[in-house]
């Protein structure tokens, strides 16, 4: 089997779906996570979003309801 | 979210070569995972190498450099998990005739000669998003490689080079601070 066939696309949303999305749904009805390194949060992220990032991300994976859709960025 | 938060606010994505793609294990046989953890690992290691010695950032050139070194480990690590689990020596042209590659690819599938015609003229910041995108993309690889595998042994060993990829994003989100 070919390297590439081991790769397949992963569903991603543009940022028009994610303000769509937020715009229908409560914050508490998703997880919204922001894996940028601690100051580029503090400059600028999404409402509502939790910042975790991505180097943390693999400890810290309970934070977030795996029962809840979650949007990453 | 595509684009990340660069597409949120308006402004143009950079477009980095290893967006929206992951690693499905496609009901493959283990020997095949390492052939192919391999194969990726390869592919790491020459985008590194080019890096380490394209770099001006000396502080980047040297993790840079340091990173090619981790990824021949594991490498040699990953060979050492292939003759356990075939129970024979890989041939002299491992992987070939177990997984094929039209040309040299590193994690995401991303074709190594476009990460670098990428990233010529970039500089130090956008290098180490790709690369922590490319780290990630192994950690992701290893965790479900382990689940796959049969076997303490082998399952240690992915459990270990988890933890190694872990301990590169860790090195790597300090230097992007750096510059932050």
């Amino acid at each position: 089997m070919g390297i590439a066939d081991y790769f397949k696309p992963v569903d991603t949303m543009t940022p028009g779906e994610v303000r769509q999305f937020l715009d229908r749904h409560k914050p508490d009805d998703y997880n919204l996570v922001d894996v940028r390194q601690p100051k580029e949060y503090e400059r600028g992220h999404i409402p509502g979003s939790r910042l975790i990032p991505v180097a943390e991300l693999p400890g810290r994976l309970a934070e977030l309801d795996p029962k809840k859709p979650t949007i990453a960025y | 979210m595509e684009g990340g938060m660069h597409a949120w606010q308006g402004l143009t994505a950079a477009g980095a070569p290893e967006a929206g793609m992951s690693f499905f294990t496609v009901g493959s046989l283990p020997e095949e995972l390492i052939a192919l953890a391999w194969t990726l690992e390869d592919g790491s290691r020459k985008f590194y190498a080019s890096l380490a010695v394209t770099l001006a950032d000396n502080e980047a050139a040297k993790l840079f450099t340091e990173l090619t070194t981790a990824e021949e480990h594991h490498k040699a690590t990953l060979l050492g998990l292939y003759r356990d689990v075939a129970a024979a020596e890989p041939g002299t042209d491992f992987p070939r005739g177990i997984i094929t590659a039209d040309e040299d690819r590193m994690e995401g599938g991303v074709k190594v000669s476009e990460a670098l015609e990428w990233a010529k003229g970039r500089d130090a910041f956008a290098l180490l998003e790709l690369s922590m995108a490319l780290e990630t993309d192994s950690y992701d690889l290893y965790i479900k490689m382990g689940r796959r595998v049969e076997g303490e042994k082998a399952k240690t060993v992915f459990a270990r080079l988890v933890e190694e990829e872990k301990g590169h994003l860790g090195r790597m989100a300090a230097l992007l601070d750096r510059d932050l």
